[in-house]
C-alpha cells in the first residue's frame, strides 16, 4: 500500500518546551492509524501540525506524495485532511442537514435571487450519512435529539462534505458510554470501508486494538515504537506505552 | 403541536374573548388601530429578533428609535426635504447598530452592557437635540402618508409590515446569510470553524436591529407629525416582550420572525383589551413583566445563553 501521509523528523517547540523531537510517522493509504502515548507525549501537537493549527520548526510533511507546509486549517482542509475534535463543534438546535452544510450551504437561483437549496442539502446529507449510519434517515432531525455516537456521525459527514480523504479523529470515544463507543467504532470501520485514511488519537486501548491497522506510540515527543495492530491486545498496548519498552514484545 | 402553536391558539382565544366581552373592541376603527399599532411594534421587534438570532441582546433599540425620530423631525422642521430626513433616520439607526456591533465584537463588551450604554447615550442626545421639547409642525402630506395613508381600506403601514415581514422571513430562513446569522447564534465556535465570519454576523444582527429602529422612527414621526425625545421609550419592553413571546411559537425556543409578529399582535391586542375592559393603566406593565418572564421560562432560550455569557 502506498503512503498517504509521511512525516519526517518533525520538531516543534513551545518556548523552552520541546513538544516534538524528531517524530517520523508513515501512514498508509486506507489504514486506520492510531497514535497513542501518555499525556504530554506529543499527540496533540502532532495533530495540530497535521490539521494546520500549528507550524513545525523543522521537518517534512508529505501528503499523497507531495510536500506540504500548512499555515492554516484551511490549508489542511484543501489538502484533504479534516479534523474532528472531541467537542464535535455541532450546533445542537440546528438540523442534521444544516450542520453538515454549515458554512457551505447549497443554493439555487429563484427569480434571480440566490436562495438555499434545502432539498439538495437534505439529499446530499443523506448520501453522506448513509455511508456511515444507515439508521439515520431524517436529515431534518435536530442534532440535540441524537446520541453521542450519532452526533459524531454528523461531524464526520461534515468532513466528508469537504471531500476529505484523510479524517483525523481526536479522542472520539472519550466522553461516550459502551454502546455509543461501539457506534463510533462502527463509524471508523465505515470510513475505512469508504476508502478513507483515518488517524485515530485515543487513550482507550480497547478501542484502538479493535479498529486500528497500525499503532504509533509517542513518548516525550519522540517515536517510541510502531506496531502492527493485527494481533495486538489492549494489555500489550498499555504495556508498551507504560514501559516505554522499545524492544520487548512482552505481554 | 401544543409546543409549537400553543401560544398562537391562546392568542386566538384572547381575540375571541375580547370580541365577546370588551365593549367596542370589535369596531372596525378599533381593530384597524390595533393592526396599526402592532405594525409599528412588529417592525421594531423584528430588528431586535435579528440581534437575538445571533445571540446578542439589544437594549438600545427603543432609545435609538427616539434619537432617529428626533433627527428626522429636526431635519423636516428645518425645511430639509423629507426623503433626505427618512434616509438620515434609517441611516442613523443602522450606524448606531453597527457601533453596538463594534463594541461587542471588537471591544468585547457583552451586548447587555454595551447596548445599555448606547441606549443611555442615545437618550441623552435626543434630549440635547430637542431641548426636551418635541419638534411639531404641519409637514408634507406625502411624508405623513407613509404612516397614515390608506390603499383602499387597508392602511399603508400594514402593507409596509407585510413587505418587511416577507423580506425578513425569506432572508432569515431561505438565504445563506440568514442561516449564517442563526449558526453564529447557535454555536459560535462551530460556525467559526465552518468558515463563517461570526463577528461580521453579530455586527449585521445588531445593525439590523438599529436599522429597524430607524425605520420605525420614521413611521412614528409620520404618524404623530411630531418627534419627541421619549417617543420610542415605551417600545423597549413591548418589543422585547413581543420577541420573547414569539419564541414560544413556531420554532420553540428560537427567536423567529413570524413568532415576533404574532407576539406583537397579541401584546397590542392585550393592552387595548385591558383598557376597554376598564383595567387601570398600570395593569399592562404588570402583564408585560409576566409575559417576559413566563416566555423565557417556557423556552430554554438563547436569551438565557446571551444573558449569562457575561
Amino acid at each position: 500500500m502506498s503512503s498517504k501521509i509521511v512525516m519526517k523528523n518533525i520538531f516543534k517547540n513551545y518556548g523552552a518546551v520541546q513538544a516534538l523531537r524528531g517524530v517520523s510517522i508513515d501512514i498508509k493509504e486506507g489504514d486506520v492509524h492510531a497514535i497513542c502515548g501518555d499525556n504530554g507525549a506529543g499527540k496533540s501537537t502532532l495533530i495540530k501540525i497535521l490539521s494546520g493549527v500549528e507550524t513545525p520548526e523543522s521537518g517534512e510533511l508529505w501528503v499523497s506524495n507531495s510536500a506540504r507546509k500548512f499555515t492554516s486549517p484551511t490549508d489542511a482542509l484543501t489538502s484533504g485532511i479534516a479534523t474532528i475534535h472531541q467537542d464535535l463543534a455541532v450546533a445542537p438546535r440546528m438540523t442534521i442537514a444544516q450542520n453538515i452544510f454549515m458554512g457551505a450551504e447549497l443554493t439555487k437561483k429563484v427569480l434571480g435571487v440566490t436562495l438555499l437549496d434545502k432539498p439538495a442539502m437534505r439529499r446530499d446529507a443523506l448520501g453522506y450519512m448513509s455511508q456511515l449510519n444507515k439508521s439515520i434517515t431524517d436529515m431534518d432531525t435536530k442534532v440535540e435529539a441524537l446520541s453521542g455516537g450519532q452526533s459524531q456521525a454528523v461531524a464526520i459527514c461534515r468532513a466528508l462534505r469537504w471531500n476529505a480523504d484523510i479524517v483525523i479523529l481526536d479522542e472520539p470515544t472519550a466522553a461516550l458510554g459502551v454502546r455509543e463507543t461501539e457506534q463510533v467504532l462502527e463509524l471508523i470501520r465505515a470510513l475505512k470501508h469508504a476508502g478513507k485514511t483515518v488517524i485515530l488519537i485515543s487513550h482507550a486501548m480497547k478501542d484502538v486494538v479493535a479498529v486500528a491497522d497500525r499503532v504509533s506510540i509517542l513518548r516525550r515527543g519522540e517515536n517510541q515504537i510502531d506496531l502492527d495492530a493485527a494481533n495486538l491486545t489492549a494489555d500489550a498496548l498499555s504495556h508498551y506505552i507504560l514501559s516505554g519498552d522499545r524492544d520487548s514484545r512482552a505481554a | 403541536m401544543i409546543e409549537k402553536y400553543g401560544t398562537f391558539f391562546a392568542g386566538i382565544a384572547l381575540f375571541v374573548f375580547l370580541l365577546i366581552f370588551a365593549d367596542n373592541f370589535a369596531s372596525v376603527a378599533n381593530l384597524l388601530n390595533i393592526l396599526k399599532q402592532a405594525s409599528f411594534l412588529s417592525i421594531l421587534a423584528i430588528g431586535f429578533t435579528f440581534a437575538l438570532i445571533t445571540s446578542e441582546l439589544d437594549l438600545s433599540f427603543a432609545n435609538i428609535c427616539s434619537l432617529s425620530g428626533v433627527i428626522v423631525g429636526m431635519m423636516i422642521f428645518n425645511g430639509l426635504p423629507w426623503p433626505l430626513a427618512v434616509v438620515a433616520g434609517i441611516g442613523l439607526g443602522t450606524l448606531a447598530g453597527v457601533l453596538n456591533g463594534f463594541l461587542v465584537t471588537v471591544l468585547k463588551v457583552p451586548s447587555l452592557i454595551a447596548t445599555l450604554g448606547t441606549s443611555s447615550v442615545a437618550n441623552g442626545l435626543a434630549f440635547m437635540l430637542t431641548g426636551g421639547v418635541a419638534f411639531v409642525g404641519r409637514w408634507d402630506p406625502n411624508f405623513l402618508f407613509l404612516a397614515r395613508g390608506k390603499l383602499g381600506p387597508v392602511p399603508l403601514i400594514v402593507i409596509v409590515l407585510v413587505v418587511v415581514v416577507g423580506i425578513a422571513l425569506v432572508f432569515s430562513t431561505q438565504t445563506r446569510a440568514g442561516v449564517h446569522l442563526q449558526a453564529t447564534g447557535e454555536n459560535e465556535e462551530a460556525a467559526r470553524r465552518a468558515g463563517i465570519n461570526t463577528r461580521r454576523n453579530k455586527v449585521i444582527g445588531l445593525a439590523l436591529s438599529g436599522a429597524a429602529a430607524g425605520f420605525t422612527a420614521v413611521l412614528l414621526v409620520a404618524n404623530l407629525s411630531s418627534a419627541a425625545p421619549q417617543m420610542g421609550g415605551d417600545f423597549m419592553l413591548l418589543g422585547i416582550a413581543a420577541t420573547l413571546l414569539g419564541m414560544t411559537m413556531f420554532t420553540p425556543a428560537k427567536p423567529n420572525i413570524l413568532g415576533t409578529v404574532v407576539g406583537a399582535l397579541i401584546i397590542v391586542m392585550l393592552g387595548n383589551g385591558l383598557i376597554l375592559l376598564g383595567a387601570q393603566y398600570y395593569v399592562q406593565d404588570i402583564m408585560l413583566g409576566i409575559i417576559i418572564i413566563a416566555s423565557v421560562a417556557v423556552s430554554a432560550s438563547t436569551l438565557k445563553q446571551a444573558a449569562f455569557s457575561l
